[in-house]
């Protein structure tokens, strides 16, 4: 270790609680909230490791409780943490100026199921089940008529429920509707209240096809949502999502493959979104972190605290946010996992608020009801 | 609460195959008589046991090694260059296209990867021409039930030969028996012993920890997984009342359970125990422990079962399994009082999942014409291959399935696939539904039942009227007709 470094390490000391957030400037941002911005939200499902993903290498206790699963010549960002090497797409984002990761935030659930965790992060609640649709669709309801969301997801997402102007995508079937059949359907659907709604914006897929070449993986799909979101009167709102997060044994190769696919995923969806990069913020975020020390299977149990990252034209980034609970055995959660230290939702806040411009007042009743103690992250955006 | 043959069908079974609503009896009697038999399996003959297929597995992980040297040994005798491709090959990439693929150990590896697959696919074959054809439909979507209950994915690599053999020799025989012994069957299963990573899981004091100590070799240890989900997702229910502690210790109680490696499976051959599960007493953590505060004894792999027969019978665990059993026949937000009227007669009758089953079945509520479920697309295309005497294509209701959202075999995670309608009813989803109808139309044989009979006879008369029939009676083509029957709204529900 380089004298340099050695001395940052000190500055930070294991117990210092790192406030890397400047002091809360109020919602002065809110005036500069431009027009016609875009939000992309990246749920990878599974519980990410986020100190593998973002290994805080020069902290002493990482490598103790990482042993030999710690990630080897991490690309070193900052003086404590650097990015998982898998990702050289993302680290030249970040020296852009353009990547922001978040550390130790997660949803307000801290049990450790995974599918608690992520209803609670979709609902924007802090409870499983503490809303039936999700927050990105309520905000997609508190955009100006006209605006809408799209989900690149097979299945409509719980996070995107609750919009008739959220659709979902998916690669198509090949074969093309015959429009007689559609005729003959139309009246059925009209007289069914479930479905009617529904079949009509179903028949608007007919001009959407695509080729549904090669596999259809993360990247692909964040590529698809940034051409979609990136054109004039595009979505405002989109969500993607992938799994296979989970890493309870031998994690390195799983997370490298992944990683590597994520890492392409940011490429794809900036030169999808192309000149509305510049308006974009594009936020990757999981349900949870894991155990920080490594398991007897080569990999990391369900823990708390996790990592987050922004990227876009719309970002301050090339800094770390969030504030730093550090690794010490006093310091881990329950003395297994990363403490969390902010809420995922002052994170959602500032992107509504900030970003899209919904009202603050709509933002505590409507998209994260219950929330009002929990300040929107500020100094995250670039002005 | 009249109970119509229709609703038996629709809402209980896989959809009517043409002939099926002129069964004898209500729609009650019909459903009970189903539970009193056990369905024929004939499609699932001759299909080999788990412990078979780990034997061919292990055999073609071998011949696939040997294939790896000799071509790494060539690769050594050409020349010093070839070093960082050898590199490359040893840490398990592909090998550069140009190093040759054609030695005997590669022919064998191809050709033992060709028969595991082909392997796969009668499996697949075989279960959805079971849903297509069987006359005890009731019992299909209740082995489907407990198959997604207890998910395991295919696309984790080392469960995907063993996902369908599970649903087949851990859920088929105890479907009608006592959830006791499908839990247990379940869990001492390859399949999921290795999906859940218990497979791997060694006691911290264990004999094998500590010789690896003695010798001071890296070592494997504890694994919580398969643990926690047995209690959040298979018995009590993540509500249902465990804490942090209980997990590790059942996750200590069940270390030792595992499933065969590749001496043993040699060994065995073809005399291999049928799943493949052995109890490792090395790996197994010694001592007595304590789940929801109830001590257990040491007793080898005797400590995990009873721990899971405990599970198994309570209460917890009944509510948890009628809510999602109730949710999954009758409504996205089942009636409180039928859920409850089921945990109670499965508590009463000692884990009898028949018992569940009967209560639901004679209650009013699952009868109600407000009762209704969204299909699942698995649910659609069966029901589509019911109506339309279709013949069984594995391979293309794979693809489809994929593109319906719903790949076979495939939830998203150990919770399984979805349940309620917002899950499956999007106007993508729809849409695709409306593709698919078409396709599986054109190949309904022109020769049987018009469009109008056909769905007379799948959806009952008082489902086939005003625009629906007239479109029927009037559609261009045979074709056009089935697809408006199979995209109508009507086919999409269980009514």
């Amino acid at each position: 270790m380089d004298p340099q470094r050695r001395g940052l390490l000190a500055a930070f000391g294991a117990s210092a609680l790192l406030t890397l957030f400047p002091a809360a400037a109020g919602a002065a941002g809110r005036a500069g909230a431009a027009a016609d911005t875009r939000l992309l939200l990246v749920l990878l499902r599974g519980g990410l490791d986020g100190l593998h993903w973002l290994p805080p290498y020069a902290d002493p206790a990482y490598a103790r409780l990482r042993a030999a699963a710690a990630v080897e010549e991490p690309i070193r960002i900052d003086g404590l943490f650097g990015l998982h090497p898998a990702m050289t797409r993302t680290a030249a984002m970040y020296r852009a100026g353009q990547a922001l990761p978040v550390v130790a935030i997660a949803p307000p659930y801290r049990a450790r199921s995974h599918f608690d965790a992520q209803d609670c992060l979709e609902n924007g609640t802090a409870r499983p089940g503490g809303a039936r649709d999700g927050w990105l669709g309520r905000c997609v309801g508190a955009l100006p008529a006209g605006e809408s969301g799209l989900a690149v997801a097979a299945v409509m997402p719980l996070a995107l429920r609750g919009n008739a102007r959220a659709s979902n995508w998916w690669p198509p079937l090949p074969k093309a509707v015959d429009p007689q059949l559609l005729q003959l359907l139309r009246p059925l659907y009209a007289a069914d209240p479930r479905l009617d709604e529904t079949f009509e914006r179903s028949t608007r897929f007919a001009e959407q096809a695509r080729a549904g070449a090669g596999v259809f993986d993360l990247a692909e799909a964040m590529r698809v949502a940034g051409e979609r979101m990136g054109v004039d009167g595009g979505p405002r709102i989109g969500f993607v999502e992938d799994s296979g997060w989970d890493s309870h044994r031998n994690q390195a190769p799983q997370l490298a493959r992944k990683l590597a696919e994520l890492d392409r995923g940011l490429a794809a969806a900036r030169d999808g979104f192309g000149a509305a990069w510049s308006r974009t913020v594009v936020a990757v975020v999981t349900e949870f972190g894991r155990t920080a020390q490594i398991n007897g299977t080569g990999g990391t149990d369900h823990g708390t605290g996790a990592m987050a990252l922004l990227c876009g034209g719309a970002v301050r980034g090339g800094r770390i946010a969030g504030d730093w609970p550090g690794l010490g055995p006093n310091q881990l959660n329950e003395g297994r996992d990363l403490r969390t230290t902010t809420d995922l939702r002052a994170l959602f806040k500032a992107l509504a608020g900030e970003h899209l411009g919904v009202p603050e007042r709509v933002l505590e009743t409507g998209l994260f009801p219950d929330s009002r103690a929990i300040a929107p992250l500020s100094g995250w955006r670039a002005t | 609460m009249s109970a119509s043959k229709a609703t038996a069908a629709n809402r209980f079974g896989l959809g009517a195959r043409p002939g099926e609503l002129e069964r004898s009896g209500d729609g009650r009697e019909i459903l009970l008589a189903q539970l009193a038999r056990s369905p024929a399996h004939s499609e699932f003959q001759g299909l080999p046991s788990s412990a078979a297929t780990m034997l061919l597995e292990h055999k073609q992980l071998a011949a696939s090694r040997e294939a790896r040297a000799q071509r790494k040994s060539a690769a050594g005798a050409m020349s010093a260059d070839a070093a960082p491709a050898m590199a490359a090959q040893a840490a398990g990439a592909e090998p550069a296209a140009d190093s040759g693929r054609d030695g005997p150990a590669d022919r064998r590896s191809a050709a033992l990867r060709r028969e595991l697959r082909e392997q796969q696919s009668r499996e697949y074959a075989a279960r959805f021409s079971h849903a297509a054809h069987t006359d005890a439909p009731f019992v299909e979507r209740l082995v489907q039930f407990w198959s997604n209950h207890f998910a395991v994915s295919v696309d984790k690599g080392d469960t995907r030969l063993y996902a369908a053999p599970m649903e087949r020799e851990a859920i088929r025989p105890h479907v009608l028996g006592r959830f006791q012994d499908m839990l247990l069957a379940v869990e001492t299963h390859p399949a999921m012993l290795r999906y859940l990573d218990n497979a791997i899981s060694i006691g911290d004091d264990s004999a094998v920890a500590q010789r690896a100590a003695q010798l001071r070799r890296e070592r494997r240890g504890l694994n919580e997984n398969l643990a926690r989900e047995i209690l959040e997702l298979h018995t009590l229910g993540v509500d249902g009342g465990y804490r942090q502690d209980d997990v590790i210790e059942l996750a200590r109680a069940i270390t030792g359970w595992s499933a065969l490696n590749s001496n043993e499976a040699q060994d065995y051959g073809d005399r291999a125990p049928g799943s493949g599960f052995v109890f490792r007493a090395r790996t197994h953590e010694p001592g007595a422990r304590r789940v929801l505060g109830r001590d257990y004894a040491e007793g080898g792999v005797e400590q995990g079962r009873a721990v899971l027969a405990d599970l198994a019978r309570h209460p917890s665990t009944a509510r948890h399994l009628s809510f999602k059993l109730a949710r999954h026949f009758v409504a996205d937000q089942p009636p409180k009082a039928l859920v409850e009227r089921m945990a109670q007669a499965y508590l009463r009758e000692a884990g009898d999942l028949r018992a569940m089953y009967r209560a639901m079945v004679e209650s009013d509520a699952a009868w109600s014409a407000d009762a209704c479920k969204f299909k699942t697309p698995n649910d659609f295309v069966i029901s589509a291959l019911r109506a339309g005497e279709l013949t069984v294509d594995a391979r293309a209701l794979t693809g489809l399935l994929s593109r319906l959202g719903q790949p076979v075999f495939t939830p998203r995670s150990p919770a399984g696939f979805a349940d309620t309608a917002a899950d499956w009813s999007s106007p993508d989803g729809l849409w695709k539904r409306i593709q698919a109808a078409q396709m599986l139309a054109a190949r309904v044989d022109g020769r049987g039942a018009a469009p109008y009979p056909r769905a007379l006879a799948v959806l009952g008369e008082s489902a086939v009227q005003g625009d629906f029939a007239i479109g029927l009676r009037r559609a261009g083509s045979a074709s056009e007709g089935h697809a408006l029957l199979f995209a109508s709204p009507a086919f999409q529900w269980r009514a």
